[in-house]
């Protein structure tokens, strides 16, 4: 009699701790979950006080991968092909994206953004998205919001085309027709455009830049601006 | 099998207890603080569907700790062996299927994690052959606990003797 208690007595001890194990797990899972969706959100704080920019007019190239062409026809053309929801690119759109923009806005070079979407659904949002945003001349803004608020958790939800809507009203972008435009997914084919166009320019990941048509193989670990910078001029 | 050396098995099942715990809580402890990497990084395997990858992600680190801990204080050594190598099997399983599908990822083990550039796929190769090995060591150490879950400084064992 006395034994089996014991006995007894020693399973509860077990499950007690099998509870507590579980409980720290459950807890564990519950708590990084909410930290992700909370900075998330957070992030569209950054937007807060965004001026729209003047409109650029924009083309589609589709001589070459039917990228977003800014400043068609000059003499200098920078190629550069980015997935909105890649990390990396987000580091290159940090170092030099201020950088590019002025470079748009001066009217010195040709840029053409070639917006790539192999990361998965979410990509493909918000490269249809971006579309959408350079219909209304847009493109530069709407490039720079979605770097400022990527989520670091790659297809987490984060980017639904209502949250896409919302994000381009945060800065400015407000018709109805980028509404209708983001939330019908309008331009999938140029989506699919720019996709299959990485075989034929040789891209295999992102961010690829090309400077008048030759690679930019960066030399430092990370990107920084006057190497960036130098490569350009020097075209 | 049990006459074989006797002496020898607590100090081997501690021996176990030690590399298969030590292991998994210093991976899960890695990857604990950063959950979100440990996310992308089991979302990058594609075997799971994302929403699925994302919370199997989040939950790995902390799984892993608990058995970690578990084997090596020497509580339900037994239970936690058959987790430990079940996860093993598992890794296993995920990384030879990566390298099937020709898919280049940094394995995420110890944090970090994602998807590689062509340009090392030599490299990734080689380190997959030698996770595969690692993972099936552990495994094994999974297996002779199972067997003999009680060592040398057991908890369990300890509270066990005391009655």
């Amino acid at each position: 009699m006395a034994k089996q208690q014991v006995k007894s007595g020693d399973n509860v001890t077990r499950w007690i701790v099998i509870a507590m194990i579980l409980l720290v797990v459950v807890t564990g899972v519950v708590f990084s979950m909410m930290s992700q969706n909370n900075k998330e959100n957070a992030s569209l704080a950054a937007l807060d006080g965004t001026k729209l920019m003047p409109a650029v007019v924009s083309t589609i190239d589709t001589a070459n991968g039917s990228a977003i062409t800014l400043n068609a026809g000059k003499a200098k053309v920078i190629d550069i092909w980015e997935d909105p929801q890649c990390p990396v690119c987000k580091n290159f759109e940090d170092s030099n994206g201020d950088y590019i923009d002025s470079l748009v806005r001066a009217k010195k070079v040709t840029v053409r953004f070639h917006v790539l979407s192999f990361l998965g659904d979410e990509s493909v949002r918000a490269a249809n998205a971006s579309f959408c945003a350079a219909n209304e001349g847009q493109y530069l803004d709407f490039h720079h919001a979605l770097y400022a608020v990527q989520s670091p958790l790659e297809n987490s939800g984060f980017w639904s085309n209502e949250k896409l809507v919302s994000i381009g009203k945060k800065i400015g972008i407000k018709s109805t027709k980028f509404e209708n435009c983001v939330t019908k997914v309008s331009e999938l084919e140029l989506v699919k455009a720019n996709i299959q166009a990485m075989s034929k320019f040789g891209v295999t990941g992102t961010p690829t830049v090309f400077i008048n048509g030759k690679l930019w193989e960066r030399k430092s670990p990370d990107f920084n601006l006057p190497e960036f910078k130098a490569a350009v001029e020097a075209g | 099998m049990k006459r074989f050396n006797p002496i020898f098995h607590p100090y081997l099942t501690l021996l176990a207890r030690l590399l298969l715990g030590g292991v998994l809580l210093v991976a899960g402890g890695l990857k604990v603080t950063k959950p979100t990497e440990s996310a992308n990084a089991v979302a990058a395997y594609k075997l799971l569907p994302t929403n699925l990858a994302h919370l199997f992600g989040y939950a790995l680190p902390w799984i892993e700790v608990a058995i970690g801990l578990l084997l090596i204080v020497g509580m339900l050594v037994r239970p936690a062996a058959i987790a430990g190598g079940l996860i093993m099997v598992l890794f296993i399983g995920a990384i030879a299927s990566a390298w099937a599908r020709g898919l280049l990822l940094d394995c995420g083990c110890f944090g970090g994690g994602g998807e590689l550039d062509p340009s090392m796929a030599s490299q990734v190769h080689r380190t997959y052959f030698i996770e595969i090995m690692r993972d099936l060591g552990l495994a094994l150490s999974a297996f002779y606990l199972y067997f003999f879950p009680y060592g040398k400084l057991s908890f369990e064992k300890a509270a066990v003797e005391e009655q």
